[in-house]
């Protein structure tokens, strides 16, 4: 029986010329313990088989020892190994045996399992070839075994972390990329593409001028900063969140991470592996909450636990008087270096868990202002108790301070405000009557002793006593002025007023010759009570026409002009004057008078029309010139739409 | 002319009482004048004249402030009181008040024929005589 040359080319190395070889093959033919060694050292199992009596199998001990049994205890029969290896792959060697028996050219190589006689599985690639005769008809078969049990669990085992990592990236959602830094080739997974709404076949041709193209700009260059900070060994690990553009044109976030996994000879940095992460939505809520904490209406501010920065509102900044508000990550003490030794130790206490705050603390600043504040100091949490940091509010109170401080006075004032309406209660009424009767009793004394009426004394009594009657009730008027709501005010014509007031004291006008210009517009109305705007008029035209010059033809001039606030009305006269300089401080005083030589003077007239102005809601501006004339401007508030 | 005949005043004032009678006799404004130190005093003598059937009071000068009680009071009483439709009891208040309020109120009661300011002088006596006699 010969080995037919051309039986499997495949097994026969084709350097057929090599003398080596030609001497092996001789040495093969005539030396028999070559072939031993061959058996036993090349392969895990050597078998030859009688197809003519396939009961009969030659298996060499290799075989068996491969597979845990004894060779001196196991038969030369086909049924040995037919009773070890696995029933399924039983039927594949059948099959496999059938094609290759009919077409020669068809390989019998194929991985079988054995039952090992300790239990466990023996992974073998059995390989074999027909031996036939000069007529193609089968008649023996030669086979090797090679035990790739090793390789199996391996590869298994590869397979099982393989499945791994890729439930982990599906499950995480995690985009993949594997990047030659020296090339530019790419390699990104589906996941990636999908992130920025593509698939990968419509971003093809991929490299890394993809992912260049699809960034924002901005967050391309601050990644680029972060690569060579890792290529140089700065950072272990490249961390970078950026924009990319989507497909529908919105930007997305996505958390770029990765690390280089080989260099080149020269040690530069050759393959890089990473993910991409969607965190759009993190990223929104994170900036929401940023902008929330940046726009709070009160001075708030969070910290970690060695007193950094993580937010402040940038109220917190206008109250500390921070201008820098680039604070995030950077020390508080930092910031501030003048914080006092008291807010150090609070802030200590209170990153223990203790909860501090004062509703009111007074605090002078450098330039001598004193703020009143309202702060607290608070721990905040993370898991169960576990202190992150803490959080400062801080309110400035000053003005609410302001404010109690006002309304306290306002209550004094109030409160004197009723006392001196309690008071002109007892003049109205008590010390009124009192005068009253002291009046009445000498009016009857001299009506019954009609001599006395010219007794000197009685004379000055009378005086006296009238005197006393003029006052209270002068200060009666004085304290009939109700400072008045606006409810109470209506509109008047100020020049129909001003008209009605000049023909009341027309004969007086006409007696002094004084000339009264009424130059109110017809359309200015004011909003007044009517018996003050009559008496505040009078006032003022009767005080023209006393205090006026002999020496020059006397006018009094009432124009008006109106600003966003106020009617100003304008009454000027071209008389004696008042020397304000002097005067200024008294001018609407309780009888001051000025005009030592004018008859009549009381002193009670400007007074009592700067209450009733001041009643309505106005106020006077003076202004004088001795011996030229005075121009009073009363301003009123009038009606707006 | 109808002469005044019976004339209250009504005043806690001994001094203002004083005063008044010497004027009222002075110019002979009535034949009898009762004096009243309140309000109260005064009403518990008209219910009484009004159930004994005895004479009104023609006119009645009637102060404000005074203890017990008072002129405003006074007269809120005085309108419950049913004064026999044949007689007209005149209302004057007299107080030393100059608040426009106070006589604006006064002369909103019906009764009430004017407001006079104290002191109260001869010449103001003397028109309210010649109103009342004026008048019938």
């Amino acid at each position: 029986m010969k080995l037919k040359k051309n039986v499997d080319v495949n097994l026969i190395l084709d350097d057929s010329d090599h003398y080596l070889k030609e001497e092996l093959y001789d040495l093969i033919k005539q030396d028999s313990s070559i072939f031993e060694f061959l058996q036993e050292a090349s392969f895990d199992g050597l078998w030859f088989w009688d197809l003519d009596n396939p009961e009969n199998e030659w298996m060499n001990p290799k075989f068996w020892t491969t597979l845990g049994y004894d060779p001196d205890k196991m038969p030369h029969k086909a049924s040995a190994w037919q009773d070890i290896i696995f029933k399924e792959d039983l039927k594949q060697v059948y099959a496999n045996f059938a094609k290759h028996s009919e077409n020669p050219s068809y390989p019998y190589d194929q991985i079988v399992r054995y039952h090992h006689k300790l239990g466990h599985t023996v992974w073998i690639r059995c390989r074999g070839i027909i031996l036939r005769d000069e007529l193609g008809t089968p008649r023996k078969m030669l086979g090797a075994h090679m035990d790739i049990t090793k390789i199996k669990i391996a590869e298994k085992e590869l397979h099982k972390q393989i499945n791994y990592f890729e439930h982990i990236i599906s499950g995480t959602d995690l985009g993949t990329w594997q990047w030659n830094i020296q090339t530019g080739e790419a390699i990104f997974n589906e996941r990636w593409a999908e992130i920025i709404g593509y698939s990968l076949s419509e971003l093809e041709p991929i490299s890394i001028e993809t992912w260049m193209k699809y960034s924002h700009p901005d967050d391309l260059e601050k990644s680029n900063k972060l690569l060579q900070k890792h290529f140089s060994g700065e950072i272990a690990v490249y961390d970078c969140e950026a924009r990319m553009k989507h497909k529908n044109g919105e930007w997305v976030w996505v958390l770029d991470k990765g690390k280089v996994v080989s260099w080149d000879h020269e040690g530069k940095p050759l393959w890089m592996v990473g993910s991409h992460q969607e965190i759009t939505k993190n990223k929104k809520d994170f900036e929401r909450n940023k902008l929330f904490i940046e726009q709070t209406p009160s001075a708030i501010a969070m910290f970690d636990n060695d007193m950094r920065y993580e937010a402040a509102s940038q109220k917190w900044f206008e109250v500390c008087g921070i201008n820098d508000t680039e604070v995030v990550g950077k020390s508080h003490y930092e910031i501030l270096a003048g914080i006092s030794k008291k807010w150090r130790s609070n802030c200590q206490k209170c990153l223990k868990g203790e909860h501090i705050e004062n509703y009111e603390e007074r605090i002078k600043g450098k330039d001598g202002n004193v703020q009143w504040l309202s702060w607290e100091l608070r721990p905040w949490f993370y898991e169960e108790n576990k202190i992150g940091g803490l959080i400062i509010h801080v309110s400035d109170i000053t003005n609410i301070k302001k404010e109690k401080e006002l309304k306290s006075l306002l209550k004094v004032t109030e409160d004197q405000n009723k006392r001196l309406k309690n008071f002109a209660h007892i003049v109205s009424h008590n010390l009124k009557s009192h005068s009253g009767n002291f009046e009445m009793l000498l009016d009857l004394y001299i009506q019954e002793n009609p001599e006395i009426e010219d007794d000197e004394m009685i004379q000055l009594f009378k005086t006296a006593s009238q005197n006393l009657s003029d006052t209270i009730s002068h200060l009666n008027e004085v304290v009939l002025i109700n400072t008045s709501l606006d409810k109470n005010l209506v509109s008047m014509n100020l020049r129909q007023v001003i008209d009605e007031v000049t023909r009341s004291v027309s004969a007086i006008t006409l007696e002094s010759e004084v000339i009264i210009n009424n130059r109110v517009d017809e359309e200015v109305n004011v909003l007044a009570i009517p018996a003050y705007l009559d008496s505040i008029i009078l006032n003022f035209i009767t005080n023209g026409i006393k205090y006026r010059s002999e020496e020059r033809n006397s006018f009094i001039t009432l124009s008006a002009t109106k600003n966003s606030n106020y009617v100003i009305l304008c009454i000027e006269d071209n008389g004696l004057g008042i020397d304000l300089v002097k005067h200024q401080s008294k001018l609407f005083g309780m009888y001051k008078t000025f005009h030592p030589n004018i008859k009549n003077s009381r002193g009670i007239g400007l007074f009592i029309t700067k209450n009733q102005v001041e009643a309505i809601g106005g106020k006077i501006e003076t202004q004088s010139v001795v011996n030229q004339g005075t121009m009073f401007k009363i301003h009123m508030k009038y009606e707006k739409n | 002319m109808k002469r005044i005949d019976i004339a209250y005043v009504i005043d806690d004032d001994p001094i203002f009482v004083f005063g008044i009678k010497k004027v009222m006799k002075l110019i002979d404004f009535c034949d009898r004048i009762m004096i009243f130190k309140n309000g109260q005093e005064a009403l518990h003598n008209l219910k009484a004249i009004i159930s004994e059937e005895k004479e009104l009071p023609d006119v009645i000068l009637l102060d404000l402030n005074m203890p017990v009680l008072d002129g405003w009071q006074f007269l809120e009483e005085f309108i419950k009181i049913n004064i026999p439709c044949n007689r007209n009891v005149i209302i004057y208040v007299v107080s030393s008040s100059v608040d426009p309020e106070d006589v604006l109120r006064a002369k909103s009661y019906e009764g009430v024929s004017d407001y006079i300011v104290k002191p109260i002088s001869v010449e103001k006596l003397k028109e309210v005589l010649n109103d009342f006699e004026n008048a019938f």
